[in-house]
């Protein structure tokens, strides 16, 4: 059964459950095969989107109020983003504890193209289990870290398809993409 | 057909939510602009930030919704006041090609937006622009569109090719060159329309450039707009002088939003 914690228990600057969350966090944890606590910290001062993963193990995870917002309603949270968020998040920490991570970067060294062709690879999985998508918004990312060409177009196509590359192989592709 | 169209009833499918001034002003974390909070952290919008892509694909929502709506406001200008006792013919004109030039940036933003990998009405509306296009006098609403809207629009712009540039996208480096030619003339009708409705009117002239300040100081948001090397959005000096604005007005531009990123953070 997963555990999901999440702070702080009330918010303020937006109209935020914390029931609603942890709804959302534990239905992608289960469907990622996550079975364990989760804490979830969660910036409501800060409408950007950014995200991290704080610990491990046990899972930590932290977001801007903005990563779980609805965008047509700003303040309101946004169920499709909150899955793309937090799922992300679960499919690296997934990721690194399987063994094929074990040479990728620790998270604060990764650069913007590695993070960008890691989520790629993330988002595609997720839409295929019917998590989130986003297609286009990835491509459009990832053009911007690897160059709007034809070789960075496949590129993308081989992360978003594939179902479970290693770390080596995510960068094979990354690099050999890049203009 | 009724004159001074509301901005309650412009037609929008169910794909649009609005978002009223009273929300956005509200909202206690910041306004919005360009995807980021524009409270704190201020940068200037570039590739190379993390959330550089994303925030450039909301911006460019809001260039969409600011499209739709410049077309909707030339077009009342056209409908709202008679020849002859309110505007010259020439000034519609204007009018009618700017409906035309809009029309078209609005087609130019769908497909950007597509290349961009946003869905339309993925983020909130404001009508605020449409809002300023209601005002009853047509200079003074040309003023607050056409000076001071259309001149932030050269500003955004602007920096939105040069955002295309430095990621080496030439579609969204060229489509934004060429929104801003347009909108350079658009501005520049407004400073000529402006001087020739005033030239025997002091009053009205100021009371026009009056407004045309308070327009520019609700699109201030906190300060994004300015000369700052961290302004998220850079006011371009060179096109606003093309579009016949003085030295002068470009300082009085710079300077409010010095202040207004001054009490934002204080």
């Amino acid at each position: 059964m997963v555990q999901v914690s999440v702070k702080p228990e009330s918010f303020e600057m937006v109209f935020y459950d914390v029931a609603v969350i942890g709804e959302v966090v534990t239905e992608v944890a289960e469907r990622l095969g996550v079975d364990e606590a989760i804490t979830l910290d969660i910036d409501e001062n800060s409408p950007l989107g950014r995200s991290k993963i704080l610990s491990y193990d046990p899972i930590g995870l932290w977001v801007d109020g903005g990563a779980l917002e609805n965008t047509q309603r700003p303040r309101n949270f946004g169920q499709a983003r909150s899955r793309d968020t937090i799922g992300r998040l679960l499919l690296r920490i997934l990721d690194r504890r399987s063994g094929r991570f074990d040479d990728a970067p620790t998270d604060d060294e990764l650069d913007l193209s590695q993070f960008a062709a890691w989520d790629v690879h993330n988002v595609g999985r997720l839409e295929r289990i019917g998590l989130g998508g986003q297609r286009k918004r990835r491509l459009y990312q990832f053009r911007n870290r690897h160059g709007f060409t034809d070789l960075a177009d496949a590129a993308f196509e081989e992360l978003w398809g594939s179902s479970e590359l290693s770390w080596a192989e995510i960068e094979r592709i990354s690099v050999g993409c890049r203009t | 057909m009724r004159k001074i169209f509301p901005a309650e009833e412009l037609a929008r499918d169910s794909r649009f939510i609005r978002q009223t001034n009273e929300q956005r002003m509200g909202d206690p974390r910041g306004a919005r602009i360009a995807g980021g909070n524009a409270s704190g952290n201020l940068a200037k919008l570039t590739p190379d930030l993390p959330n550089g892509p994303d925030r450039a694909r909301a911006l460019m929502h809001g260039i969409f919704v600011g499209e739709i709506q410049a077309l909707e406001g030339a077009g009342r200008t056209c409908w709202d006041f008679e020849l002859g006792d309110e505007v010259p013919l020439a000034l519609k004109l204007d009018m009618a090609r700017q409906c035309w030039d809009e029309a078209r940036h609005c087609e130019i933003s769908v497909s950007l937006a597509e290349h961009m990998g946003t869905e339309l009405g993925e983020y909130a509306e404001n009508a605020l622009l449409y809002e300023a296009a209601c005002n009853p006098d047509p200079v003074l609403r040309l003023t607050g569109v056409n000076r001071a809207l259309e001149g932030l629009a050269i500003d955004v712009f602007n920096t939105m090719k040069e955002f295309g540039n430095m990621a080496g996208d030439p579609v969204l480096e060229f489509c934004e060159d060429w929104m801003l030619a347009d909108e350079v003339t658009h501005v520049k009708m407004g400073s000529d329309w402006l001087r020739r409705l005033t030239e025997n009117d002091k009053d009205r002239l100021d009371k026009a450039l009056e407004f045309q300040k308070v327009v520019d100081r609700l699109f201030s948001f906190n300060g994004f707009r300015g000369e700052d090397d961290d302004s998220p959005i850079q006011l371009t000096r060179r096109f606003r002088e093309l579009a016949g604005f003085s030295d002068e007005e470009i300082d009085e531009i710079a300077d409010m939003s010095r202040d207004a990123r001054f009490e934002a953070t204080a």
